[in-house]
């Protein structure tokens, strides 16, 4: 039954939030309504989502679904945040690929592609924010460490997990 | 581009690996596609690889879980889709799993926080270097300059949210996006290329 209104409420969630951030206020209602998590622990847990690999909203159910139900709330859950993905994905998914070549598609997508670059642009200013400067001075650390990312990842061709691996060091060394 | 698709069990595999290594969210996993999916199994050109961002974007739901599905069922069908899901969700479920019961000791953990921290600073690069790559196939025409400008203004100084961005797009490439300039090629099947697009685009218009 608790797997229910897990699966339930995280679909809820999933159908009414469009990734990230936005989904914080959904689980925080739904959270408190059923009396699982405190405020204080949402927030923990935003904390920790943002610095473990994986989605926030994937993290958050899991979280929330371990506390309530343990392994299996956790999965019943993540089915829930997924729940977008199986249908609504499925069938644009579809539709894609129906259509791929369509000249209609083709027209969209030309002004399609600028929107998504805007975003990713919009992403990467607001990480920079956040990551490099926090509570008014600058974080130097940090911001060596980007720039290195920066080079290993444009000049040498470094991959992406090499790279997290040199930064986690790097930061058990420096930021500690 | 390789014509060959890609099996279930090597999209789970390879989103696996994906999804260990996912830090910031969905956009995280763009750089990650790119050296897999575009560069080292040439499965995927750089505008596809887009195409499949903006919409995974733009549909509810977790952007990653709806990318992967996107990719996976482009390669191989509703088993595809599914097999690249379970592969990107199931590394963070483990890993979130085992930080859930040692909650409260990972939450102060000294040199957990300052890993973490250190990987932090790796997001934006990442996204970053996918955004280089993305750059080329973005721009037929003059206009999109202006559209990418104007999309990314509004999203960082008004917060518009990504749905109402794309919906802009949609709108824009239907008024707009035909008259880029078509040059001669040869019509091969699947994965459109510039040139393909711009022909494609020129008929649609007449």
């Amino acid at each position: 039954m608790i797997l229910l209104q897990l699966l339930w409420s995280f679909t809820k969630i999933g159908f009414t939030s469009f990734g990230g951030i936005s989904m914080i206020p959904l689980i925080l209602d739904e959270m408190s309504s059923h009396g699982w998590m405190t405020a204080s622990e949402i927030s923990d847990i935003v904390a920790i989502a943002e610095m473990t690999p994986g989605p926030l909203g994937l993290n958050c159910a899991t979280f929330a679904g371990i506390r309530v139900a343990g392994i299996l709330g956790a999965i019943a859950a993540n089915l829930g945040v997924l729940m977008p993905t199986f249908t609504i994905c499925a069938a644009a998914a579809f539709a894609f690929e129906k259509f791929h070549n369509n000249p209609i598609l083709k027209k969209i997508m030309v002004g399609v592609r600028p929107v998504g670059l805007g975003l990713v642009t919009a992403v990467i200013v607001n990480l920079i924010l956040t990551n490099y400067y926090t509570d008014g001075s600058l974080e130097w650390i940090c911001i060596a460490i980007g720039a290195l990312a920066t080079v290993l990842l444009i000049k040498f061709k470094v991959s992406i997990p090499k790279i997290i691996g040199i930064a986690a060091v790097l930061g058990i060394i420096f930021l500690r | 581009m390789n014509e060959k698709k890609m099996t279930p069990l090597q999209l789970f595999l390879v989103f696996f690996k994906i999804g260990i290594f996912t830090f910031g969210g969905g956009w995280g996993i763009v750089a990650q596609m790119q050296n897999e999916f575009a560069e080292d199994r040439k499965v995927l050109a750089q505008e596809d690889l887009l195409d499949i961002v903006s919409l995974g974007r733009s549909l509810p739901g977790t952007m990653a879980g709806n990318v992967a599905y996107l990719f996976g069922f482009r390669q191989a069908g509703v088993i595809g889709g599914a097999a690249a899901l379970i592969g990107i969700t199931t590394p963070p479920l483990l890993v979130l799993a085992v930080i859930t019961v040692f909650y409260s000791a990972a939450k102060d953990n000294v040199y957990f926080a300052a890993a973490m921290k250190g990987v932090r600073a790796t997001v934006a690069p990442i996204i970053f270097s996918a955004l280089l790559k993305l750059w080329k196939s973005a721009f037929p025409k003059p206009l999109c300059y202006a559209i990418f400008a104007v999309a990314a203004a509004l999203s960082f100084f008004f917060k518009i949210s990504a749905i109402y961005l794309i919906l802009m797009g949609v709108v824009i490439g239907l008024l707009f996006g035909g008259q880029a300039e078509a040059k001669p090629a040869a019509a091969g099947p699947a994965s459109g290329t510039a040139a393909e697009s711009a022909k494609d685009g020129k008929e649609a218009s007449k």
